[in-house]
């Protein structure tokens, strides 16, 4: 591997008109919330992601010029550690940032930080890292597998105890496909499915945690004014986009309907201004980024870099999916956000790095570019 | 370090394939919301996104048939709030504040106000339909305060220029501008409301106006005009006509006219009494006697129940009644068509048995028969007898279906609500049929009447009573036209051309029953009626006629219930204030007046009467005979004397060769005479006991003394003029 080559250009391209078409719209769906939060500023939400996009281009471009080669034990298991502190740390009052409930940030001077978003990048260093080290296949479940699972179930637990619970989710997923790209028996997930979805089952039925969510999930109807709000106001805009949409700037949802339209619901305004075309086109392009992270992910020069690779395309494709999916009331409501749309400085900037690794391994990866 | 196994990409492939699948899932997903579900979702977010305020169409005007205004609207406003927006920051003003400032204005209490701009809804009416004056005072207080969330909507207000006059044809219209009461307005409001228009203002979440976005406006469609037959001059003559007979003739249950074009079956008058005012129909009605003004509470249920049963209801329409002797005209068609008898077939008026009655059926004139008589005579002469034999001849069966024919089994279908059904027996006996041919034991409603009379007079044809003539737009094209009907034709033009001699007859033939409703020049024709009621001593007199009688132009029904005067018959009170109704209506349609000699020979010559004051006897006397006027002198008759006062005064008109009288001394006053009681007297008898004691006389009718002027004796200047009112009282049923 003398000669490196330019990386990968498609995923490249998709990535900036991706994260062009997500500044569009924090600007048009941020606009009437800022307004309303911060003494008539239009433009207080968009400055911030901005600042926090251009930012993000420049690692994104530092770390696909960093030899990944240079990730090793130290800088994984530094970055591990890091992470699971911070998680720590995030629960303790005073030092953890509490926002509608839930305890997910630290502030850093003025910028908030979510240590979760970190942990989702050192979680797939950590899991490539050590999977790619392995000498022998993964046979035994106790024997083998356990320890990664004995990671994965302490950062889920952490995540819990924030209430976070789509991070959670996202952070299972996540490992669950590196394990399954490394080797893992599909026996193997069998075995875990059935305690899990016991619990759940449990869950489901003997508290009270999940019903609201269910019951919005299968009758937004039943309850407008109160937990089917968010889902009835989302179909209410992406049922009043059409073929075309309203046109860009002209969604009516924003105003106030969708709280935080700029966050986890961007989506519906997107699909309200710009109709069905705009929504296929954002599916294309994560489709077109799901195929050039796979395809560097197979013809990556090792197994260390395959993985990291499978990894990040996995996060990126599992949260926009699980996005696009909760925002069209496919699956119960959650709060995940949109990569490359949802405002919000920590997870754009840890995206952004996370293509730029993506894009470093593509240099080193062996196949023909068109 | 090795490259990934072969293993490892085939899970990535995988990988890739279910990524893939779910993204297609996405897709289908999102095309279902879009295009499935997106037109109900569309709509459903519009509801939440928009709201609407209401601009009321500016409803049709109802015009009579020559394009005079009976019902307009006036442009009135309408205050009211978007409490939302009275509750955002935008606004300078607290609720309070609002309250304080609109409730001089609008002279209301300020906390009535405050609840209204307070409550959890997008929009309220705070008044409604406030005078222009109003208006402006809040729309400068909107501005001198630069207030938010008030809002000044047009409105519509309904307005009836001539009040009372057609009130049963026009109906009222309610708050919503909705017509009411089954009348024009009721019948015609989908034409006449028109649709109405919206202003929308997008509104966020909070449902405060979305910043920077105009109000969009969608105009209102203003509703079509109704063009009535109704002619709003021949309504005003029969009304003001109907009016004084019920005040003459002490008419306690109201009464009815119906002016109709036989050709057409236009309604040229339909007139109800007592009827209301249009403009303030929830008032408490003037004309209905024992009703208390203190504990009258307008719009309560009470009133409100009141109102209906009286002045409200169209008792053209709605109520039926025996039609008595008017029903005749139908029978000697129904005869006539059947051959059963013409004009001058003998027959005669003395009792008649009928099967099935111990009774047999009299003559109205028992004891004092008409005897042998044409049948032409029978009808002038009104005798029952003579109507039981046609009938009798006819048969049940032929009878009946001349009935049905005539349309008396059948709503009219007049453009009005609540016409009354006509009650005949289920299965008639001969009993029911005997006493059915002279108008007893089944009802009807005046309408049907008047309508089935459209076939007597207008060559058979039975016409449908047309009330709507057409419905033109705002610029005033003819949107829709309504065509007169033919239901059906009953009897020949021959037929018709008969009964039309033989109803003139009726009224032209001094002694005839209809004689009341002779008017000199014009060629009345008709048939009387009284008729019993159920209630003791209750009456109605009716008279149903026609002009003129060999090309009728109108016909005219009048109806009077219950008169408690001088006379309950038809042919005293009915037939001259249908009499006078066609005299009105013949000259305003400027029918030329054709005199008979009779009428030349019977007609008075009316003259001015001279100033002869100043002058000496002598000189006065002549100055009168000149004039055609006779003289009688108080005080000192001699011919050099001076005149100092006459009576009647200068420039009175009075008939020819009455008496003036000349006073030649200064009268303390003038020389007072006993009014005479006239009673039954005939003309000659009236005048001759009137000029003895000096008295004039203004004769009117023909006949017998039916009512004078004042009463036996009240005293009366001498020299005045005295009206006396002469009826054929030996033969009027």
């Amino acid at each position: 591997m003398k000669d490196k080559k330019p990386f990968d250009f498609w995923l490249f391209i998709t990535v900036l008109i991706l994260l062009s078409l997500g500044l569009v719209m924090v600007f048009s769906a941020s606009a009437p919330t800022a307004q309303r939060d911060y003494n008539g500023d239009t433009y207080y939400i968009i400055r911030k992601q901005l600042m926090f996009a251009f930012a993000g281009i420049i690692v994104m471009l530092l770390a696909a010029n960093y030899d990944y080669r240079k990730y090793g034990k130290k800088t994984v298991m530094a970055l591990m550690g890091a992470s699971i502190i911070l998680l720590i740390a995030v629960l303790i009052p005073g030092i953890g940032h509490e926002v509608n409930g839930s305890r997910r940030w630290i502030n850093f001077g003025s910028i908030p930080f979510q240590p979760s978003e970190m942990t989702k990048l050192a979680l797939i260093l950590y899991l490539s890292f050590n999977l790619s080290k392995r000498k022998k296949p993964l046979n035994s479940f106790f024997g083998d597998l356990m320890p990664y699972l004995f990671v994965v179930g302490l950062i889920s637990l952490l995540l819990l105890l924030e209430t976070h619970l789509s991070a959670t989710i996202i952070m299972i997923s996540l490992s669950m496909i590196i394990l399954f790209v490394a080797g893992a028996k599909i026996r193997h997930f069998l075995i875990l499915v059935a305690p899990v979805a016991a619990v759940l089952a449990a869950v489901i039925s003997f508290t009270d945690y999940m019903t609201p969510r269910i019951n919005s999930y299968l009758n937004p109807w039943s309850s407008p004014q109160g937990e089917g709000w968010q889902t009835i106001q989302s179909l209410y805009a992406i049922g009043s986009g059409g073929l075309f949409g309203r046109g860009l700037g002209q969604s009516m949802q924003k105003f106030l309907y969708i709280p935080e339209p700029q966050n986890d619901y961007i989506f519906a305004i997107l699909a309200e201004e710009l109709g069905y075309i705009g929504v296929a086109a954002v599916l294309l392009l994560f489709m077109i980024f799901i195929w050039r992270g796979i395809k560097i992910a197979v013809h990556a020069p090792d197994t260390f870099s395959s993985l990291i690779a499978a990894g990040i395309t996995a996060l990126i494709a599992v949260q926009s999916l699980f996005n696009i999916a909760v925002v069209t009331n496919s699956v119960p409501p959650t709060g995940v956000s949109l990569p490359f749309f949802s405002s919000g400085g920590t997870s754009l900037m840890f995206f952004l790095v996370e293509v730029g690794i993506l894009l470093n391994i593509s240099r080193y990866s062996n196949y023909e570019r068109i | 370090m090795a490259a990934p196994s072969l293993a490892v990409k085939k899970r990535l492939i995988f990988m890739l394939a279910a990524f893939a699948v779910i993204v297609a899932v996405l897709m289908v997903r999102l095309a279902f919301i879009q295009f499935v579900q997106g037109t109900e979702l569309q709509k459903q977010a519009f509801v939440q996104q928009n709201r609407g305020r209401i601009i009321s169409p500016i409803r049709g005007t109802i015009y009579d048939r020559n394009g005079k205004k009976l019902a307009i609207s006036v442009q009135v406003a309408t205050i009211t709030c978007s409490p939302n927006d009275i509750k955002s920051k935008s606004s300078k003003l607290t609720p309070d504040e609002v309250a304080d400032g609109l409730a001089p204005l609008l002279s209301m209490d300020r906390n009535q106000i405050k609840q209204l701009i307070t409550k959890k809804t997008d929009y309220v009416t705070i008044k409604r339909k406030v005078d222009k004056e109003t208006e402006d005072s809040v729309r400068k207080w909107i501005q001198d305060k630069k207030a938010v969330g008030i809002n000044i909507d047009e409105d519509a207000k309904r307005y009836y220029p001539n009040s009372n006059l057609a009130s049963h044809v026009l109906g009222f219209t309610g708050n919503d501008n909705q017509g009411l009461q089954g009348g024009i307005e009721d019948v015609m409001e989908k034409y006449l409301k028109g649709v109405p228009g919206k202003i929308l203002s997008e509104v966020d979440a909070k449902r405060e106006a979305i910043p920077l976005d105009t109000e969009k406006r969608i105009d209102a469609e203003d509703g079509l005009n109704v063009v009535l037959t109704i002619d709003e001059t021949i309504q005003y003559l029969a009304s003001k006509t109907l009016d004084k007979a019920i005040a003459d003739y002490k008419v306690k249950q109201g009464g009815v006219a119906i002016v109709i074009d036989p050709k057409t079956g236009d309604i040229l008058a339909l007139v109800s009494k007592p009827d209301y005012d249009l403009n303030n129909p929830y008032a408490l009605p003037k004309n209905v006697e024992g009703l208390d003004a203190a504990s009258w509470v307008e719009g309560s249920s009470d009133t409100v129940n009141i109102l209906s049963k009286s002045v409200w209801r169209d008792k053209a329409i709605s109520d039926t009644y025996e039609p008595g002797s008017t029903f005749k005209s139908i029978t000697s068609s129904a005869g006539l068509e059947e051959g059963i008898v013409t004009p001058d077939t003998i027959t005669s008026d003395f009792p008649i048995k009928v099967t099935g009655w111990p009774k047999p059926i009299y003559c109205w004139r028992k004891g004092r028969e008409h005897g042998v008589e044409t049948f032409r005579e029978a009808v002038i002469n009104s005798c029952n007898p003579a109507f039981v034999k046609v009938a009798q001849s006819l048969g049940i069966d032929r009878f009946y279906s001349y009935v049905k024919a005539f349309g008396f089994f059948d709503k009219t279908g007049i453009e009005l609500k609540g016409e009354g059904k006509s009650i005949f027996q289920a299965k008639p006996k001969e009993i029911d049929m005997a006493v059915a041919s002279f108008g007893q034991r089944f009802t009807i409603t005046p309408l049907q009447l008047a309508t089935a009379y459209t076939a007597v007079v207008n060559g058979g044809k039975l016409m449908k009573p047309r009330l709507v003539k057409e419905l033109t737009d705002s610029d005033g094209n003819v949107v829709k036209k309504y065509e007169p009907e033919v239901v059906r034709t009953v009897i020949s033009k021959q037929t018709s051309d008969t009964i039309r001699g033989i109803l003139e007859s009726v009224v032209s033939t001094p002694n005839g029953t209809g004689n009341g409703a002779y008017v000199k020049g014009y060629r009345i024709a008709g048939k009387t009626g009284t008729s019993q009621t159920t209630q003791q001593d209750v009456h109605i007199a009716s008279f149903c006629g026609f002009a003129p009688a060999d090309d009728p132009k109108i016909i005219t029904l009048v109806v009077l219930f219950d008169p408690k005067g001088e006379s309950y018959m038809g042919g005293m009170i009915a037939a001259p204030t249908a009499g006078k109704i066609m005299e009105d209506v013949l000259n305003y349609m400027q029918v030329e007046r054709k005199y008979t000699e009779e009428d030349l020979k019977a007609m008075t010559k009316e003259v001015y009467v001279p100033d002869v004051r100043k002058l000496s006897v002598e000189e006065a006397v002549s100055k009168l005979k000149a004039a055609g006027l006779n003289y009688k002198i108080e005080g000192n008759g001699n011919n050099k004397s001076i005149v100092v006062e006459q009576t009647p005064k200068p420039d009175a008109v009075i008939p020819e060769k009455s008496v003036v009288i000349l006073y030649t001394y200064k009268p303390e006053q003038q020389v007072t005479v006993a009014m005479p009681d006239l009673r039954s007297k005939t003309m000659a008898e009236a005048i001759d006991a009137l000029n003895r004691i000096g008295l004039n006389i203004k004769a009117l009718g023909t006949g017998t003394v039916f009512k004078q002027q004042y009463a036996e004796g009240t005293m009366v200047e001498k020299g005045q003029v005295v009206e006396v009112d002469f009826r054929n009282t030996e033969n009027v049923e």
